[in-house]
């Protein structure tokens, strides 16, 4: 990516790594618009955990996505806001993009190499007819293609045609004319390097994420690799290329419980020891307080409340946050569904002014389905314990 | 190793298979009478006609009449065809040469271009690309055969001139030896360059007549399974990790995407075989759907109970290849039961 055509203007705290703004995602449909995100503004600090956590439905998805720009469209469209992202390890320092400007080439080089992704449901997330080493090795002949020269002892080697060549092979980018090519003597000699080479480095990154016999695992297709099996290799993949951020969506969702806690071990160990930041995203309170730092709690496409874990815990001031922890079923560790609060979600559709929460709160008051609560912080000490709520608007 | 054990017990089956079929084959034709008629004439007495069937064990229980058959068949001999009026062996493969060429020409056209068709519309859901394939897939789809043959026919020899009916050009093809059969291979075999370009002309437009139908077919069932595994996660995880569009697309999505595609093209064969019958009568194509359509005018049982064991035989194999191709894009597959 050429630094030339960033934005100056472009800033985010030292601190940070990450910076949502009047994110607003919607979704075209035949009732009219959805909107799935409206008006998301949260932070995500360098090296931190941040745990995104909303009923389903409430656009947590839709969010992580759009820091990918994946969401698909049509039926999506981004009506507003930006992302700040904070580019690290590039050659010439770090830089600050707006993740939502860059171009299909620009955020594909970001794609798996500064923000990866893990997925909730690793069955579905892992094609079912490669195996694990053809995917887990597509992350390094993408982002990592003179690593793969290196392991192939070829680093510094090859010349000309055949280096272009090569790295084309590398990179798949080769047609079909050329892929054959390195199937037959003289090139399937560099075939067998590269292949070996990337052979090491796949076992190497399973390894990481503690894969038992990796280069047997290796060998295998998805369905012959459990749950848990299959969420440690798309960590492996995602964590491949030591990304800035790591997305994780409901990463254990789909597992069984008994796996669930080792998974979650895992990712929080790599990530300090990688001192990764993390956008941890659940339906599960209790579970994202045991393991974030922040948190910010989202309901019907917009943040409620966001800060520190403890304070979120110890003093929630949205009424939607307190019915959440009030719903726990003790202060322990059992998990507390996010449902245990009366009364349904809003639709998205069109929605009206006033807050979203407004047929669901206690506390309700006359006007407040008539304004807009805003997102801002409600004490001078703790300025990044923020609220959105009329009861804290003078 | 799972894969040829797979093969190796599914061929163990096959002769069970084809024993079966030619039991009910032999079955279904004398269903529809003796086929002493073929061998007689008006000025034969009655002595004989008896004197005929007896020689053709005719005047046998139908069963029995089976074992003289297989008997035969084992022995290369498949009785007489009274509307070529020579042995069923020596008409039978070059007409079956004729016949595979045109049908193995209309199945690569038809495969070639119902994948691709199928992936670009895909890939382009709704785009106006993706219309005009499908307008034009639902007309091939829609359309029969002897129509569009006759159209084509109609158009490209008659007002164009462009195409050519028939097989070949008989001054070239004289000369060269005809190893296979197959005219576009003994061409080359040959090395004449200008009767492989004479091959190549006359089957053009048969094997786009016979072809449309099973593109149309592949194309819509690869364009739907495409759109399909497009909406998988396992897409999106692929874009996740940076890869292009086309690698994401040709990689990920359409290797998965032509595994119900595969099955299709398994049944479009037959639905090619079918067709060889229209298509040849029409473009004058000397194979075996001429042949065969001759002998159920004329109740040539020996013609026939060949032609329908072999396109049997065919069909299982074909079923077979199918198969372990589908095994080998679907690792889901549990091969066996
Ligand atoms: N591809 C899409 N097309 C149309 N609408 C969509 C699409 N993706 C998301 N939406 C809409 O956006 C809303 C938010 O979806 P999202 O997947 O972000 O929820 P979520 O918070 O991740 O829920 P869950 O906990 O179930 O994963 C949904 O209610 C849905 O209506
Ligand atoms: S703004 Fe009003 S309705 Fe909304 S949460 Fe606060 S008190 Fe309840
Ligand atoms: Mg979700």
């Amino acid at each position: 990516m050429s630094p030339d055509n960033l934005d100056i203007q472009n800033s985010l705290d030292k601190d940070l790594i990450a910076s949502v703004t009047d994110l607003k995602v919607y979704f075209e449909s035949k009732q009219g618009m959805v909107h799935s995100v409206d008006g998301v503004s949260f932070d995500i600090v360098d090296g931190e955990m941040m745990g995104l956590v909303g009923e389903t439905g409430c656009g947590k998805s839709v969010t992580a996505r759009t820091f990918m720009q994946l969401v698909q469209s049509p039926p999506g469209m981004l009506a507003g806001g930006n992302i700040k992202f904070r580019s690290k390890n590039i050659k010439n320092g770090s830089q600050v993009i707006d993740l939502l400007d860059l171009s299909e080439n620009q955020i594909r080089e970001l794609r798996g190499e500064r923000i990866a992704m893990i997925f909730q449901d690793p069955g579905k997330a892992l094609n079912p007819g490669l195996t694990i080493r053809t995917q887990v090795a597509e992350v390094f002949q993408e982002h990592r293609e003179n690593d793969v020269l290196e392991e192939a002892g070829l680093k510094n080697k090859l010349t000309g045609v055949t280096e272009y060549f090569v790295k084309k092979y590398i990179k798949q980018e080769a047609g079909f004319l050329v892929t054959t090519l390195f199937k037959i003597p003289p090139l399937s000699t560099y075939k067998k390097k590269i292949d070996s080479g990337i052979n090491r480095l796949v076992a190497e990154a399973l390894e990481e994420t503690q894969i038992p016999n990796p280069t047997k695992v290796m060998e295998r297709y998805p369905h012959e690799l459990s749950g848990g099996m299959k969420q440690r290799v798309m960590i492996a993949q995602a964590i491949a290329c030591n990304p800035d951020l790591l997305i994780a969506d409901e990463p254990t969702t789909a597992l069984d419980v008994t796996v669930q806690a080792r998974v979650l071990d895992l990712i929080k160990e790599l990530q300090k020891r990688h001192k990764t930041s993390v956008l941890y995203i659940s339906h599960d309170l209790s579970l994202v307080r045991r393991i974030c730092d922040r948190i910010a709690v989202m309901y019907a496409g917009q943040i409620v409340e966001t800060g520190d874990a403890e304070t979120i815990f110890n003093q929630p001031k949205h009424p939607y946050t307190q019915g959440l922890i009030n719903a726990l079923p003790s202060m322990s560790h059992e998990r507390g569904k996010l449902e245990a609060i009366e009364g349904i979600v809003p639709e998205l559709i069109e929605p009206e002014p006033g807050c979203r929460f407004v047929s669901r709160c206690m506390r309700r008051k006359a006007n407040c389905e008539e304004i807009d609560p805003k997102l801002k912080p409600i004490s001078e000490v703790n300025k990044s314990h923020k609220v959105a709520c009329l009861l804290y608007e003078a | 190793m799972q894969i040829r054990d797979y093969i190796i017990r599914r061929l163990m089956i096959l002769p069970i298979l084809i024993i079966g079929t030619s039991i009910i084959v032999f079955a279904l034709t004398r269903i529809g009478g003796s086929p002493i008629g073929i061998y007689l004439s008006h000025e034969m007495s009655p002595a004989e006609v008896q004197e005929m069937k007896e020689r053709f064990h005719l005047d046998k229980p139908v069963p029995v009449q089976y074992f003289y058959w297989i008997k035969g068949v084992s022995q290369g001999d498949l009785g007489w065809s009274g509307v070529a009026s020579a042995p069923v062996v020596d008409v039978f493969p070059k007409k079956f040469a004729a016949t595979m060429e045109l049908a193995i020409a209309a199945g690569i056209v038809a495969v070639s271009l119902g994948i691709a068709m199928g992936t670009f519309a895909g890939a382009r859901r709704n785009k106006i690309s993706d219309h005009i394939i499908r307008v034009v897939s639902v007309s091939g789809a829609s359309m029969p055969l002897f129509w569009f043959a006759i159209l084509l026919l109609i158009i490209f020899w008659v007002w164009l001139g462009w195409f050519p009916i028939g097989r070949s050009d008989p001054n070239l093809f004289e000369a060269i030896p005809h190893p296979t059969g197959f005219y576009t291979i003994d061409a080359l075999l040959a090395g004449n360059f200008s009767a492989f370009r004479d091959a190549i002309w006359h089957l053009i437009m048969p094997a786009v007549a016979l072809g449309y139908g099973a593109t149309a077919i592949i194309a819509r069932m690869m364009r739907s399974s495409l759109i399909e595994e497009l909406q998988e996660d396992y897409v999106d995880a692929a874009k996740a990790k940076g890869l292009a569009e086309r690698v994401v697309l040709k990689k990920h999505a359409r290797r998965n995407a032509l595994v119900p595609t595969v099955t299709v093209i398994g049944l479009t064969f037959g639905f090619l075989l079918q067709g060889t019958v229209v298509a040849e009568i029409i473009f004058r194509w000397p194979g075996l759907g001429r042949w065969m359509a001759s002998a159920v005018l004329r109740g040539d049982q020996a013609t026939i109970m060949t032609y329908v064991m072999f396109t049997s035989i065919l069909f299982l194999f074909v079923n077979l290849v199918v198969d372990i191709i589908y095994a080998y894009l679907d690792r889901r597959v549990v091969l066996g039961d």
